[in-house]
């Protein structure tokens, strides 16, 4: 019986591996009029350096709104599943190597070495993850990843610090993330009234697009994003922060 | 060139194999991941056979790579880490309900109680 299952499982991943080795060895050429026409044009139809940006919030920024929508889904869902597993604490158990007031319920997440490398990091991350997000019309980086070192940066001060921060409280950084997300519906219909249509660059200075209308966006899903994968691993941390 | 195909193929099956041979809940979200990561790599590894330079308008760039490929993964991997959140959120609570990540152990509980 166990040797059947594991003779199973093996054939299931050779025939899978026989699908998928002609994709992944294929040796098509990849076809260059794509990055020829954003090469000579992104920067007059969108005003973003960055071409990466010029895609996902000038030529495509519709799907850039339905992916804001399915991060805000896949946030409902996850709190509303722990949120309603009940409020019980168990005392875990803390690791072996921790000291004597760190094996308390509420410092079980907590050990010095935590508390020294997360503490002073968590301000420096946080700076960093604005950096990119700012800086994201020219250089690496936008607004998903500024928003991802964001939430790292708050993690970081969730894990370290002991004073309870606005920064750490899930109520304050969901209504940041509704907040945000009725900016970018408004900045997304902005466009209508300059006559350049939904999502359009209402920005506009001589002949080129100005990039102003790419940095609000970037700063707008940059605050949705740090905000709500921040929310998510608080809340998987175990923990509103909200006592 | 066909060192890293083999080993994004190797990725995908590994993740793959997690996800069809592992018990454990967890691990099978790991695979999950795995296999979203192998993607996004063959993708990036595709896009970046007609250049050599970042996807930046900037003097002196004349033959960068295909930034459609980059574009496309940023929502790959936004979408993976949607997909991982909820998927660990319901594992937590398959724990709350049986007491075990075990796949076979949370059919039979769940089995008993009916």
């Amino acid at each position: 019986m166990k040797a059947l299952t594991h003779s199973k499982i093996i054939l299931t991943i050779l025939i899978l591996g026989l699908a998928i080795l002609p994709v992944i060895l294929s040796d098509a050429p990849w076809p260059v009029q794509a990055r020829d026409y954003l090469f000579g044009n992104a920067k007059a139809d969108t005003g973003a350096d960055n071409t990466v940006s010029a895609i996902y919030l000038g030529y495509r920024a519709m799907d850039t709104l339905g992916e804001t929508l399915v991060l805000l889904v896949s946030i409902t869902g996850t709190m509303s599943i722990l949120i309603n597993l009940g409020r019980h604490k168990v005392d875990e158990e803390a690791v072996t190597f921790s000291l004597e007031p760190e094996k308390l319920p509420r410092h079980s997440l907590r050990t010095n070495l935590i508390e020294v490398v997360a503490s002073k990091l968590g301000p420096i991350v946080l700076l960093f993850g604005f950096y990119v997000m700012l800086y994201g019309h020219i250089s690496p980086g936008g607004g998903f990843q500024g928003g991802v070192i964001v939430a790292s940066g708050i993690v970081f001060l969730a894990l370290g610090t002991e004073l309870k921060t606005k920064l750490t409280n899930t109520i304050v950084l969901s209504r940041i993330e509704s907040l945000s997300f009725l900016f970018l519906m408004l900045a997304s219909i902005s466009g209508v009234f300059f006559e350049s249509g939904f999502f359009g660059n209402p920005v506009k200075t001589m002949q080129n697009l100005s990039p102003n209308f790419i940095i609000l966006l970037n700063i707008i899903i940059g605050m949705k994003v740090g905000t709500s994968i921040a929310v998510m691993c608080i809340a998987m941390m175990g923990g509103s922060h909200d006592h | 060139m066909i060192i890293e195909r083999i080993l994004i193929f190797l990725l995908f099956l590994i993740g793959f194999s997690a996800i069809v041979a592992m018990r454990n809940i967890i691990k099978k979200i790991f695979g999950l991941n795995l296999m979203n990561a192998a993607v996004v790599l063959l993708f990036i590894l595709e896009g970046s056979r007609i250049g050599s330079q970042a996807p930046i308008l900037d003097d002196g760039i004349t033959h960068m790579v295909d930034p459609i490929p980059q574009a496309l993964m940023l929502t790959a991997i936004v979408i993976g880490v949607c997909v991982s959140a909820l998927s660990l959120a319901l594992a937590v609570r398959l724990y709350q309900a049986t007491g075990s990540l075990d796949l076979d152990v949370i059919t039979k509980r769940l089995a008993d109680e009916h």
